[in-house]
C-alpha cells in the first residue's frame, strides 16, 4: 500500500502546469539575460505568470516576465509565490531542444516533479515525445533589493531603437572602463561617453535630430551617472534578433541614486503567424510580448549638477 | 599492382554530390579498398575508437571498364584524403563536362607512381584524367603506400565482422529533424543513451546530475525481430516504458558519444532514402544503416550500401 500512498503524494496538485504553443520567443527572451556561461537563475511562479531573475556581483539584475497570457494553458495551484533555483544555461539549452524549425510543438511545463524537478515535455504527438527533467535548487536569496524608485516627479527616461542602443554600446567598448550616461533637457539629448587608455568616445542622441532613433524623451533636469561597461553591455549583448527585426524600442530610465533600468520587449508570437503591422515602438500584440528588465547600479555617485 | 577504370556519369554524380560530402564529415582520411567486384570507402576500421563508416559500391555503380590486378588476389587498399579527392574530382569535372560530347569514354581514374617535383623517390597517386578535344587535364591525388598483404587481410576481416547485423532494426525518424534535435541536445551532455525495442521504439536520452533530456519515437517501422507492445505501457513515462521493455528482453540500451551520434547523422548529406537504427548482438555497437532506392522506384538499390558503427561507451566510464 505504501507505493500507492507515494503515488498519491506525487500526484498532488502541482504548483504549476502550463502549456506553450511556441517556444522560440521564450528561448529568445531568456537568452537575452544570459551574459555568461554559468548563471544561476531564480524562477518565481505566481497566478500572474513566471518571472525569471538573474543577477551578478550585486550590481546587475535582470528579470524576464512571462505573463500568463503567453501560455495557451496556465493552471496555478499554489499559494503565495513559490520560488526555485535553476541553472539558466541548462534551462535555455533544454528549452531550445524543443524548438524544431518548421514545426510548432505544444509544450507542457510542470513544477514540481516527484523530486522537485522542473518537467518539460511535448504533449501534441503520441508517437514522438521530447522531454526534460531539470533539477532545481533551493533558491539563494536575492542579495540586494532592486526596488526601483523614480528619481523625481518627472521621470528621467528615454526610449531608443533597440538596434541603435546595441550599436552604441558595442561601439563604446573600453575594456574595464566605465561609461557615462548623461541626460539633459536643453537641447533634449542623451549622451553616452566612454574613456579608455587611448582616448575617449562620445555618442550623442539628439532628440530633435534623431527622432527616428530616439523615440521618446522625458527629462526636466540634467543628470549624469557612470556605469561599468561590462554591466551595460550585458543589457544589450544578447538582445534577440527578432527585437531588431521587429524594429522595437528599448526604454532606459534613471531612478533614485542613479539606478538604471533598461527595458526590452521580445515577441513570443508563433513565427508561422504572419505579423500584423507593428508600430514603430512595437507596442502591438501586448499579450504576446515578454518583458525584460535590467537594473544596473551606477559605479560611483556623481554630482548631478556637473 | 594495377588499377584503371572509367567513372560513369552516374558514378561521378553519386561520388561528387552525395557520397564524398557525407564521408568527408566522418573524417578527412579514409581507406579506399578495391577488389575485383567492389570499391569500399572505410573509416576507422583498423582502430577501435571513433565512428566506423563503411560505404560499399558494386563496381558497376561507379565504374565501367574496371581493371584491377595485384599479387594479393587482386585486392588493393590505401588511405586517401577525402577532401583532396573531392576537390580533384570537382575541378576536373568542370573540364570534363565541357568536353563530354567528344569524350565518350568518360573520366579515367588510375593508380600511378610518379616522381613529385623536388623529390628523388616516386610516390603513389590516384590520378584522374579527362581528355578534351584540344587538351587533357590530369589531377593527381596523393595517396598512402598501398597496404601490405597483412594489413589488407586485417581490413578484410574487420570489414567482414562489421557486416554483423542487429536482430532488430527500427526506421529512423526524418533525418533532418533528428539531426536538429541532437545538435541541440549535445549542449547539455556528452553521453547519449540509445534504446531500441522490438515494438518499434527509439529512445534517446542524455542524463547528467542536473538534467535528463530525452526524445522518444514510437511505432516506427521494424525490420527483423519484432514484438507487440504491452497493454498498459501507454500511460508510462518514456523512461519507465524503456526500463520495462529492457527487463522483458524486448529492448536494448547502449551508451554512445553524442558527438559520434551527431556525426553519423551527417551521412544524411549522401541523401539516403531511409535510415535504420539497430544495436548489434551483445550490445557491441550501435549501427545506423542507410538505404538507397533505385532511382524512380521504392526498391532498395543493393549495389550501394552505407552504414555506420558507433562504439559503445563503457557505462562505468562516465
Amino acid at each position: 500500500m505504501s507505493s500507492s500512498v507515494a503515488v498519491g503524494t506525487a500526484e498532488e496538485t502541482p504548483d504549476l502546469v502550463c502549456e506553450l504553443d511556441s517556444v522560440q520567443g521564450i528561448v529568445d527572451a531568456l537568452t537575452s539575460v544570459r551574459w555568461k556561461r554559468h548563471q544561476d537563475a531564480v524562477v518565481e511562479l505566481s497566478e500572474h505568470g513566471i518571472v525569471i531573475i538573474v543577477e551578478e556581483a550585486s550590481c546587475l539584475q535582470a528579470k524576464v516576465y512571462l505573463q500568463r497570457e503567453l501560455f495557451v494553458k496556465y493552471d496555478f495551484g499554489a499559494h503565495g509565490r513559490p520560488r526555485f533555483g535553476v541553472s539558466l544555461g541548462l534551462f535555455v539549452d533544454s528549452l531550445n531542444t524543443f524548438s524544431v524549425p518548421g514545426r510548432s510543438n505544444i509544450l507542457e511545463l510542470r513544477y514540481p516533479g516527484p523530486d522537485m524537478q522542473l518537467l518539460i515535455r511535448t504533449v501534441d504527438s503520441p508517437n514522438a515525445c521530447i522531454y526534460a527533467e531539470i533539477r532545481t535548487r533551493i533558491p539563494e536569496t536575492i542579495s540586494w533589493d532592486y526596488n526601483f524608485e523614480p528619481a523625481g516627479s518627472t521621470p528621467l527616461s528615454f526610449t531608443v531603437k533597440s538596434a541603435a542602443l546595441k550599436t552604441a554600446i558595442d561601439d563604446l567598448e573600453w575594456p574595464e572602463s566605465s561609461i557615462q550616461i548623461k541626460l539633459q533637457p536643453s537641447p533634449p539629448s542623451v549622451i553616452f561617453r566612454g574613456e579608455g587608455g587611448h582616448g575617449e568616445m562620445q555618442i550623442d542622441f539628439n532628440y530633435y535630430a534623431n527622432v527616428d532613433l530616439l523615440i521618446a524623451f522625458s527629462c526636466d533636469r540634467q543628470i549624469s551617472h557612470r556605469y561599468k561597461y561590462k554591466f551595460l553591455r550585458a543589457t544589450t549583448s544578447n538582445i534577440p534578433s527578432s527585437v531588431i527585426r521587429d524594429n522595437r524600442g528599448s526604454k532606459l530610465t534613471v531612478g533614485q541614486g542613479g539606478m538604471l533600468k533598461v527595458q526590452h520587449l521580445v515577441s513570443v508570437a508563433k513565427p508561422s503567424v504572419p505579423h500584423p503591422h507593428i508600430d514603430s515602438a512595437g507596442y502591438q500584440q501586448p499579450s504576446r510580448i515578454a518583458y525584460i528588465e535590467f537594473f544596473v547600479k551606477p559605479e560611483v555617485e556623481e554630482d548631478n549638477d556637473s | 599492382m594495377k588499377f584503371k577504370a572509367f567513372l560513369t556519369d552516374n558514378g561521378i554524380n553519386l561520388l561528387e554530390k552525395r557520397i564524398l560530402p557525407a564521408l568527408d564529415k566522418m573524417g578527412k582520411i579514409c581507406h579506399l579498398y578495391l577488389t575485383r567486384d567492389h570499391a569500399f570507402f572505410l573509416h576507422n576500421l583498423l582502430n577501435a575508437d571513433g565512428v566506423q563508416s563503411i560505404a560499399q559500391f558494386k563496381k558497376e555503380s561507379l565504374f565501367q571498364d574496371y581493371r584491377i590486378s595485384s599479387q594479393n588476389d587482386d585486392k588493393i587498399a590505401f588511405s586517401i584524403d577525402l577532401s583532396l579527392l573531392h576537390r580533384a574530382l570537382r575541378s576536373i569535372l568542370t573540364i570534363y563536362v565541357e568536353s563530354r560530347d567528344f569524350n565518350s569514354n568518360g573520366l579515367q581514374i588510375k593508380l600511378v607512381k610518379k616522381l613529385p617535383p623536388q623529390s628523388t623517390q616516386a610516390m603513389p597517386f590516384l590520378t584522374f584524367e579527362a581528355k578534351g578535344y584540344k587538351s587533357a587535364v590530369v589531377q593527381d591525388v596523393p595517396i598512402s603506400k598501398p597496404l601490405s598483404r597483412a594489413d589488407v587481410q586485417e581490413l578484410q576481416l574487420a570489414l567482414e565482422s562489421a557486416q554483423e547485423m542487429p536482430k532488430t532494426l527500427v526506421k529512423a525518424p526524418e533525418l533532418n529533424s533528428l539531426q536538429n534535435l541532437v545538435d541541440r541536445m549535445k549542449h547539455v551532455g556528452d553521453v547519449l543513451g540509445v534504446s531500441i525495442s522490438k515494438y518499434g521504439d527509439l529512445h534517446l536520452q542524455i542524463s547528467t546530475t542536473l538534467i535528463t533530456l530525452g526524445a522518444e519515437y514510437r511505432k516506427l517501422t521494424v525490420l527483423g525481430e519484432r514484438a507487440d507492445g504491452v497493454a498498459g505501457d501507454e500511460d508510462l513515462t518514456a523512461q519507465s516504458r524503456t526500463e520495462r521493455a529492457v527487463q522483458r528482453g524486448d529492448a536494448m540500451t547502449v551508451q554512445v558519444s553524442v558527438k559520434h551520434f551527431f556525426k553519423s547523422l551527417q551521412c544524411s548529406l549522401a541523401r539516403p532514402d531511409c535510415a535504420f537504427y539497430g544495436i548489434a548482438p551483445q550490445g557491441t555497437c550501435l549501427m545506423m544503416i542507410f538505404q538507397f532506392f533505385v532511382p524512380g522506384t521504392r526498391q532498395t538499390d543493393k549495389s550501394i550500401s552505407l552504414h555506420c558503427r558507433l562504439p559503445v561507451l563503457d557505462p562505468g566510464s562516465n
